[in-house]
């Protein structure tokens, strides 16, 4: 689906990507974690095109990202990323039908073809009995669903998301990433929240400094000794009892540099 | 907004609007009857050969270019602001027709008057204006909605006073011509000004309407604009170039006229919606319902003679606008 070989970055004078290399299988979610500064926004920019990497292949679907033309790549990834609020008054159903852009010629009309695709993926998200509210009356968490409503729309082989669950509650940090986990669609997701990337994700990619430090399963990459290195702060990885997944607790009192 | 107020509004003023064109060719100094004009435009014979000159060659020209700079001018201001994402965005302000107008003076005052040598003029002077207030934008500043608008009043009122300075240079008395390009009139449109510019308001709304799925897609965030795959900059450009060439035009017709591109699309807005094919033809509309009435007055309020149209609508626009900065707490 996704195949990174040896990517590498330059802003200015500064390595934002060095060597980074992995693979999204079809369905897959991973999670791209690690401090502020480590590249994990950057890394979403070189997928999504709008950052040209200097070094290294881009594979998407067995073809150079570089092959792409604006219009095709768009049709083939879908980005979640953070908006500032409108100026404007949309409503949730203007947003997501903003999706179609990519499919659409110049004078095309929408079909009722298009109308329930639309309507579907508001229902999918759960904001189907929205469609006609403004979006600066949605909560943060409704807002998010909206945004990947539009990016469902978009019908991508490729999800990207940036920060999703960033200043949302924790009801809907865990709506969001169970939404998205579940759409069965390739989606890569920069995460903060390591509870919630051990929770939700296939595979994880740990980055620090541009530098690819681990990729694979939670298992093989939250270890504790790795996440002190990486995050400067002592701690202890545990098994939880009832959900049976990996939980990463930072313990500041013992190792604080 | 929903579709059916979206669909009630359109009939009701579109209806407005075939009615303030009626009424409209019945007024001015000699009185003509509803009947007579009705008589007149379907082909029947009147009282008069008088009446249907009136009619022919002065009022109805008159009234199309009404229609025509009003849509015009309110589908420009829709455009800019959506485009730039800023609620003050207007060709006046962005000193568009101040450029404009100084293009058009300078040719009027080395060549002997020509309806495309005017427009080509005020064209040129339209984009030295917005190449004026890019260069001031340029980098951090172009952001900030302040700044853009500072900078284009600025440029706005240096331009205008280039126009005035050459105006008088090129003849003394020279007071009724630099009223017509700061304050606008219609007095000088005739049947070449409608040629001029249906096809200029025209092309200009089926481009943005073509655009319609990019220009929406801007009003999110130019990042989220991108990934749908539109090019920002290319978009801004080439719909820059397109107000630039609509407002020239109609600069080069009636003058500078204010505020009819800033305030219509706020109104249509509240009443039509804010994407932009409800916003187009909701401009394009209520802006030329606005010119007619504004036209009427001006040209009946005093007897045997005009108040320039810029006079009316800066009254009624500077007072929305300081309704708009006093919503907005810019």
């Amino acid at each position: 689906m996704l195949k990174l070989s040896a990517v590498s970055l330059t802003l200015g004078n500064q390595a934002v990507l060095q060597n980074v290399n992995f693979v999204l299988a079809p369905g897959e979610f991973i999670g791209v974690i690690g401090p502020n500064g480590a590249g994990k926004s950057s890394l979403l920019r070189v997928v999504q095109g709008a950052l040209a990497a200097d070094n290294g292949q881009i594979l998407l679907q067995q073809r150079p990202l570089l092959h792409y033309k604006t219009a095709e790549l768009a049709k083939t990834v879908a980005v979640v990323s953070q908006n500032p609020a409108p100026l404007f008054a949309l409503t949730v159903e203007q947003v997501a039908t903003m999706g179609l852009l990519p499919h659409k010629n110049w004078f095309e009309l929408n079909h009722s073809h298009d109308r329930h695709i639309v309507a579907q993926a508001l229902q999918k998200v759960g904001l189907n009995g929205k469609a006609n509210q403004l979006i600066d009356s949605l909560s943060g968490g409704e807002l998010q669903r909206l945004y990947i409503a539009r990016a469902l729309v978009q019908r991508p082989a490729l999800l990207l998301l940036d920060e999703p669950t960033n200043h949302l509650d924790v009801l809907y940090q865990h709506q969001v990433l169970q939404l998205v986990s579940g759409l069965g669609i390739p989606a890569l997701a920069c995460l903060h929240d390591l509870n919630l990337a051990a929770l939700y994700c296939d595979k994880i990619l740990l980055l620090n400094q541009g530098q690819q430090c681990a990729f694979g399963t939670p298992e093989q990459v939250l270890r504790s000794e790795l996440l002190q290195q990486v995050f400067g702060l002592a701690c202890e990885v545990t098994m939880h009892p009832l959900l049976n997944k990996l939980q990463v607790t930072f313990m500041p009192n013992q190792g604080a540099h | 907004m929903l579709k059916r107020h979206y669909r009630l509004a359109m009939g009701l003023s579109i209806l407005l609007l075939l009615a303030s064109m009626l009424i409209s060719l019945t007024l001015g100094s000699v009185n003509i009857s509803l009947t007579d004009v009705f008589n007149v435009l379907v082909g029947q014979a009147t009282q008069s050969d008088l009446t249907e000159t009136i009619i022919f060659q002065i009022r109805l020209p008159r009234l199309l270019c009404a229609v025509l700079v009003g849509a015009g001018l309110a589908i420009s201001g829709a455009i800019l602001q959506n485009a730039s994402r800023n609620p003050l965005a207007d060709p006046y302000l962005f000193g568009l027709m101040a450029g404009a107008g100084l293009g058009a003076t300078l040719v009027s005052v080395v060549l002997p008057p020509h309806l495309i040598s005017m427009a080509l003029g005020a064209f040129v002077g339209a984009l030295f204006a917005v190449l004026l207030v890019f260069v001031v934008c340029a980098g951090q500043h172009w952001r900030k909605v302040e700044i853009t608008l500072l900078a284009g009043v600025a440029v706005s009122f240096m331009l205008s006073a280039i126009s005035s300075f050459v105006l008088y240079f090129a003849e003394p008395f020279a007071a009724n011509r630099i009223m017509f390009w700061l304050m606008g009139s219609l007095s000088r449109t005739d049947w070449l000004s409608v040629l001029l510019l249906a096809p200029i308001v025209l092309l200009v709304l089926l481009l943005a309407l073509a655009l319609r799925r990019q220009l929406d897609a801007l009003l999110l965030s130019d990042e989220s604009a991108r990934t749908l795959g539109v090019n920002t900059l290319r978009l801004r450009l080439v719909l820059l170039l397109a107000t630039a060439l609509l407002t020239a035009c109609i600069v080069s017709q009636c003058g500078g006229i204010a505020f009819v591109g800033l305030m219509v699309p706020h109104i249509v807005r509240h009443f039509f919606g804010v994407t932009s094919v409800r916003l187009l033809f909701g401009s394009a509309i209520i802006g030329a319902l606005f010119m007619i009435w504004v036209d009427n007055v001006a040209r009946t309020v005093l007897p045997q003679q005009e108040i320039p149209l810029g006079v009316i609508t800066s009254l009624v626009g500077s007072i929305f606008f300081l309704l708009i900065m006093r919503r907005q707490r810019l």
